[in-house]
């Protein structure tokens, strides 16, 4: 009895082995053991990356023509295995490098603390209030740039514009979105900025006002076509019912469409402040990146430094501690774009459940 | 209801449709016989892909008498959407406080119809319109027409209901809050002269002029896209009738409400022709005989074949294919 | 049940009359003076040679006057029940809120700084005009209120200007800001905005007031802010293309025989060079760009369709999703620094065109694999369940039948994403950049430098391209560099014209990734809108 159940249990082994299926797996297995090995030996800076990785290449180009199916499937579990890993990988990295600094001078103290010395990097004293501060004062001014500038320019291109006027300028707009962040501050360092200097009267290079007008403007074009994407979705039967009662367009406009549109509008706007805050180069190039606080805070024309462009100014002569400082800036950094990310989607979400009724 | 069931017909036959309309196809022919008692011989009578038969118009079909005023007059209305013609020489009076059905076949522009007497049709950007449209006697297609007053006056039901993502209480107080006839905005209410007051009254009786009161009266702050399609339909007829408007135009209003609602709204219609004109899409034959003091047939191709009162169309009507539509024959 | 008293105006308007052709000059007349004043401001007409030989301030000061005299009769002649209008109960809370706030800011500064009171006057001073304003903006009807305080305002600043209060050469220092705002500055700012609300006045009375004048009024500030938006964002390309061009494009030809010449791109920078160009940064871009794309895009791709033609929907898929969408938003600096911490040290602590390519391809993968999800979802269902009516397997379909109907998204996609990565400086900063003006055989050569050595030990197998463990320059790093150098080099004659040509190629490059991206994308868009 029991002989023929351990035969049958071996024939049945032997057919599953010589199944595609079993070879797709054994394919599979095989090549996510050479990629984890490759992966740690590179996470441990041991030698065996490279052997790892073309036995996983060796192995998958065997399997994609043995047993096709199963090993595309593995293939792109691996990719969005990655895709998590990478953010992953970010994360852990950005803090333990970072965890130094906060260790050196505390949590709160790093981020709070406001007398002297803000940051020196003899005695290793520092202090991310100037660059949070510079941070936060740019993002105010682009937004203010960028959110009614480009619910306007939204609702002008889907709503106002010519049919001829519109087919030319939405292309453009999105074509303009790609002018890189580098050039824009180029043109703030060699003419805005001496034409601050000159109407202003202004003491040295660079001020908060210019640097957050700049990086408005150029937060614009991508807030405007996320906006115009979202007024453009509002279902063309909702803005007739509206102007079937004897409403005027702008009447529409005000009480249906943008209401409607809200959550895609408001998502532009945050992409856009989360460009601004982002934003490394314009502010580098156009700031004087002093790491002081502008005296009184709320003048504008003075000089600091924001978090990204205390990074991209100092990483070249700084090590050691000072050099967890900047990670710590760029946790900050990191934190403060996520929460925006997730509050923007969070918004977005429930917006879409209000639009849909109860569904 | 048979003619629901035929509604499987497809695309209407324009090639047959044109030759049908064509001048020269003169007036002459055998089968413009007006007595449905002596049929055509079927030796002469051609069949469209739709059921029907092919027939000329007559002009004197669409004429019209009738006592009082009228309050829209159309007159040679031509609509092409892009290259397609969906509206050919339509004319007709409207005469005021009455209801007027328009019935036909599916796709042969009773809803392009509807919409060119509030001009939503300048809202479809392929829509071309020639001829012109008079509500008082003065041309809504004019130069200087203006659109927010015309529809002020004209309010339309549409075919699907499209209630905003709004409140109840904020859809039907929407016309009136936007024409400047009721003010609950903060400064209003600051400077005490607030409409409060009048908005919940209109709001009531708007709701149950459409039935809809009882069923919605305990939760008025509800976004209104969580009502059933059938409420929202009411509620879109309650929020035309809040604008207080002169022309009701109706595109279905009945489609997807059940009996006890449908009758319902059907006396609506028939009060409110006391005040009011209102005309009506229906697909229901037996409504649009209950509730309309007269009726139109558009047939496949988009003209109007037949206009006359309800009476006379239901059970005499002169054209043979508007006889085989109503008994159910096509359509 | 009828309401009938509600407002009625007429269903065909007659012509247009006497008093809408001045309500409509007006506003042009205020939309010509803010577009003098933008030019103004950016130095296009200049400020101190005046216009005509008037003083600036004067033609200013005249042209507000008038803007505010006539807006100001425009409201009193609608009022008065002159003209036939159909004003609103009153301008609204945001229209007299705004007014307020401009009257009592200039209120609060000529108490303060003209008159010189101390804070126990002006601060009551600014609150008492500014309320009074609001109020005086609210209580009468809307035709007196949305074009007396606007107007006043305008004939008040024209009043400053031509008395000479503020001339030519005026300026003010406030105490506490590092700036002080000059005449230069100052005039054309205050001619934007008196131009400004007396032409959003007088639109409004071209509308008659209400509803209709409220939209001819926010029509009219909507083009102004179109407009000018387009303006600057083209006038910076046409800037960046006059500055630039010039040197991008010298000496370009047929050289000796059939050779093709374009010394800016293909010299590098050395004493011995005639004519540098920015040959290193080029080929740094080019393969920042392929090394990028070639991991990032098979691995978007794939997850993307994995995501969504196999998971289920569930935890897994929630948290891939929140994941995309933090490396989407997260900055290039922090991809940057996770570069210098995590990829720099394994190899070989130096900085590296490979741990570029790396980080850049992380920043484009998110983007690939959002753009690749939304045309995935947009194939619709009946292509799969027909597929798999027939028969064929779920990898068949995909490969067959799903992957090529979403391949014109996802190709935009990528298209879109290069042209992101290419422009980006940030993070190379970190881990690629090195010469800030690299000479031509300093140029990445990584086709050149492919070794392969068997050796004893393990790894047994050793690939290696020194080329790409190098450090290697890049086209918008280039222009970093030349910013950082205090735009001058020894080795070039005129760094400023130079630095111009780089970001003029920097832009040519990224924008026609762009440009192609958004062609393909609306060719696409519109062949199946025509299906
Ligand atoms: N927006 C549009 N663009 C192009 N063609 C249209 C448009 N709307 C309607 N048509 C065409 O015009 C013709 C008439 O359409 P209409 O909607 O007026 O029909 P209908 O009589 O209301 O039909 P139903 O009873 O099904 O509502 C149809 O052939 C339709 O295809
Ligand atoms: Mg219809």
């Amino acid at each position: 009895m029991s002989q023929v159940t351990e035969d049958d249990q071996l024939t049945r082994l032997q057919e599953a082995l010589d199944g595609a299926a079993t070879g797709g797996i054994a394919v599979s297995v095989v090549a996510g053991v050479c990629l984890v090995g490759a992966f740690a030996s590179f996470l441990l800076s041991m030698p065996f990356t490279v052997p790892f990785l073309l036995g996983f290449v060796g192995v998958t180009a065997y399997g994609w023509f043995a047993h096709q199916a199963e090993t595309a499937r593995t293939l792109m579990f691996v990719a969005t295995v990655s895709t998590v890993t990478v953010l992953g990988l970010i994360t852990f990295y950005v803090f333990l490098e970072a965890a130094p600094a906060f260790a050196n001078m505390g949590v709160v103290e790093l981020l709070t603390r406001l007398e002297q010395p803000l940051w020196n990097t003899e005695t290793h004293v520092y202090s991310l209030v100037p660059l949070m501060w510079g941070t936060f004062v740019t993002t105010v001014l682009a937004t203010l740039v960028a959110a009614p500038f480009g619910v306007a320019g939204a609702l002008f291109i889907s709503e106002i514009a010519p049919r001829t006027v519109r087919e030319i300028i939405k292309p453009a707009v999105e074509v303009l979105a790609g002018i890189p962040s580098i050039v824009y501050g180029f043109i703030g360092f060699t003419v805005l900025n001496p034409y601050m200097t000159e109407k202003f009267l202004l003491a040295g290079q660079g001020s908060l006002f210019l640097a957050g007008i700049v990086i408005g403007f150029m937060a614009l074009p991508t807030t405007v076509s996320v906006a115009e994407d979202a007024i453009a979705s509002v279902p063309e039967s909702m803005k007739s019912g509206s102007l079937a009662l004897g409403s005027t367009d702008w009447q529409t406009m005000k009480s249906v469409t943008l209401p409607t549109a809200l959550s895609g509008v408001s998502a532009g706007i945050l992409l856009g402040v989360g460009r601004a805050i982002g934003e490394t180069m314009a502010a580098t190039v156009i700031l004087g990146t002093v790491v002081e606080l502008p005296d009184p805070l709320y003048d504008v024309f003075g000089n600091t430094i924001t978090l990204t462009s205390a990074i991209a100014a100092q990483y070249g002569s700084a090590f050691g501690l000072h050099m967890n400082t900047l990670f710590a800036a760029g946790v900050v950094l990191f934190v403060t774009v996520m929460g925006l990310s997730i509050a923007a989607q969070y918004v977005e979400a429930r917006m879409q459940r209000k639009l849909g009724g109860d569904v | 209801m048979s003619e629901h069931q035929t509604e499987t017909e497809t695309e209407p036959d324009r090639e047959r449709a044109a030759e049908a309309t064509e001048p020269d196809a003169a007036p002459s022919t055998a089968t413009a016989t007006t007595e449905s008692a002596s049929r055509p011989e079927p030796s002469t009578e051609r069949t469209t892909v739709a059921g029907e038969t092919d027939e000329t118009t007559r002009p004197e079909w669409v004429q019209y008498d009738f006592d009082g005023e009228s309050k829209l007059s159309v007159h040679d209305l031509d609509v092409y959407y892009g290259d397609e013609h969906a509206l050919k020489g339509v004319s007709m009076e409207i005469p005021e406080e009455s209801v007027t059905a328009l019935i036909g076949p599916s796709g042969c522009g009773k809803s392009t119809y509807l919409r060119c007497l509030n001009r939503m049709n300048d809202r479809i950007k392929a829509a071309r319109i020639d001829g012109s449209v008079e509500l008082d006697g003065q041309n809504v297609y004019d130069d200087n027409a203006n659109l927010v007053e015309l529809r002020k006056r004209v309010g339309m039901v549409f075919q699907s209901p499209n209630p905003f993502p709004k409140s109840i209480r904020d859809n039907i107080s929407y016309g009136p809050r936007k024409h400047g006839d009721i003010n609950t905005g903060l400064l209003s209410r600051l400077v005490g002269r607030s409409d409060k007051e009048a908005e919940e009254k209109l709001v009531e009786r708007s709701l149950r002029d459409a039935a809809l009161w009882d069923e919605v009266s305990g939760r008025l702050d509800d976004n209104a896209l969580g009502l059933s399609g059938g409420q929202q339909q009411r509620l879109c007829i309650a929020r035309c009738l809040a604008t207080d408007p002169e022309v009701i135009l109706m595109d279905e209003p009945a489609s997807a409400l059940d009996p006890i609602a449908t009758s319902k709204i059907e006396d609506l219609i028939t009060d409110l022709a006391e005040e009011y004109t209102v005309v009506v899409v229906t697909h229901n034959m037996q409504q649009a005989a209950r509730i309309s003091d007269q009726t139109a047939v558009f047939l496949t191709g988009g003209e109007l074949v037949e206009y006359d009162d309800t009476e006379k169309i239901f059970e005499n009507p002169e054209s043979q294919r508007v006889e085989d539509y109503i008994s159910g024959k096509f359509g | 049940m009828s309401n009938r008293n509600a407002t009625r105006s007429e269903l065909v308007e007659s012509d247009t009359s006497t008093y809408e052709v001045i309500a409509a000059a007006t506003a042009a007349v205020g939309v010509l003076t803010s577009t003098l004043s933008f030019l103004t401001l950016a130095e296009i007409v200049p400020f101190e040679g005046g216009l005509g030989g008037i003083a600036m301030p004067t033609v200013f000061g005249a042209i507000l006057s008038l803007l505010g005299v006539v807006t100001i009769g425009i409201g009193v002649v609608s009022a008065v029940g002159v003209v036939e209008t159909t004003p609103d109960r009153d301008a609204g809370l945001v229209t007299a809120g705004a007014f307020g706030l401009l009257w009592a800011v200039v209120a609060g500064l000529v108490v303060s700084q003209s008159l010189g009171f101390g804070v126990v006057v002006w601060l009551p001073a600014t609150l008492a005009v500014g309320v009074a304003v609001l109020f005086g903006a609210v209580f009468p009807k809307e035709d007196l209120g949305s074009t007396l305080p606007g107007g006043a305002l305008a004939l008040f600043a024209g009043a400053v200007f031509l008395t000479g209060t503020v001339g030519t050469g005026w300026s003010w220092s406030p105490p506490d800001l590092q700036a002080s705002f000059t005449a230069p500055v100052v005039v054309p700012v205050v001619g934007i905005v008196g131009s400004l609300v007396t032409a959003w006045g007088a639109a409004k009375a071209h509308g008659a007031f209400g509803r209709r004048g409220r939209q001819r009024a926010a029509y009219m500030a909507i083009w102004l802010l179109a407009a000018l938006v387009l303006t600057v964002l083209l006038y910076l390309l046409a800037f960046v293309t006059m500055k630039g061009a010039g040197r991008a494009f010298a000496g370009i030809g047929f050289g000796p025989g059939l050779s093709f010449n374009w010394p800016f791109l293909t010299n590098g920078v050395s004493l011995m060079e005639q004519s540098p160009g920015i040959w290193p940064a080029v080929v740094g871009t080019v393969w920042l760009v392929v090394g990028a794309v070639m991991m990032a895009v098979p691995l978007g791709i794939g997850a993307a369709v994995f995501l969504t033609e196999y998971a289920e929907q569930g935890r897994f898929t929630q948290v891939v999703e929140v994941a995309t969408n933090g490396l989407w938003s997260t900055p290039s600096i922090v991809f940057g620094l996770f570069g210098y911490a995590f990829l720099v040290p394994r190899f070989g602590n130096t900085k590296s065109l490979f741990a570029g390519m790396l980080v850049l391809s992380f920043m484009l993968l998110p983007l690939v694999l959002i753009t690749s999800r939304e045309s995935l979802k947009s194939v619709p269902d009946e292509y799969r369940d027909a597929s798999a009516a027939l028969g064929v397997s779920r990898w068949e379909t995909v490969r067959s039948v799903v992957l090529p109907a979403a391949m014109p998204g996802v190709v935009t996609g990528v298209i879109l994403g290069v042209g992101r990565i290419a422009g980006e400086t940030a993070p190379l900063l970190l881990v690629t950049a090195g010469e800030i003006f690299p000479a031509k055989q300093n140029a990445p050569a990584v086709l050149r430098s492919f070794q392969v050595d068997v050796v004893m030990g393990p790894p047994f197998l050793d690939v290696s391209n020194p080329a790409l463990f190098e450090a290697s320059s890049a086209l918008p790093y280039q222009l970093y560099a030349i910013i950082t150098a205090g735009l001058s080099s020894s080795n070039i004659e005129n760094s400023l014209e130079f630095a111009w040509a780089t970001a003029f190629v920097l832009l040519l490059v990224v924008l026609s990734f762009y440009a192609i991206g958004i062609a393909t994308r609306t060719y696409f868009r519109r062949k199946i809108s025509h299906e």
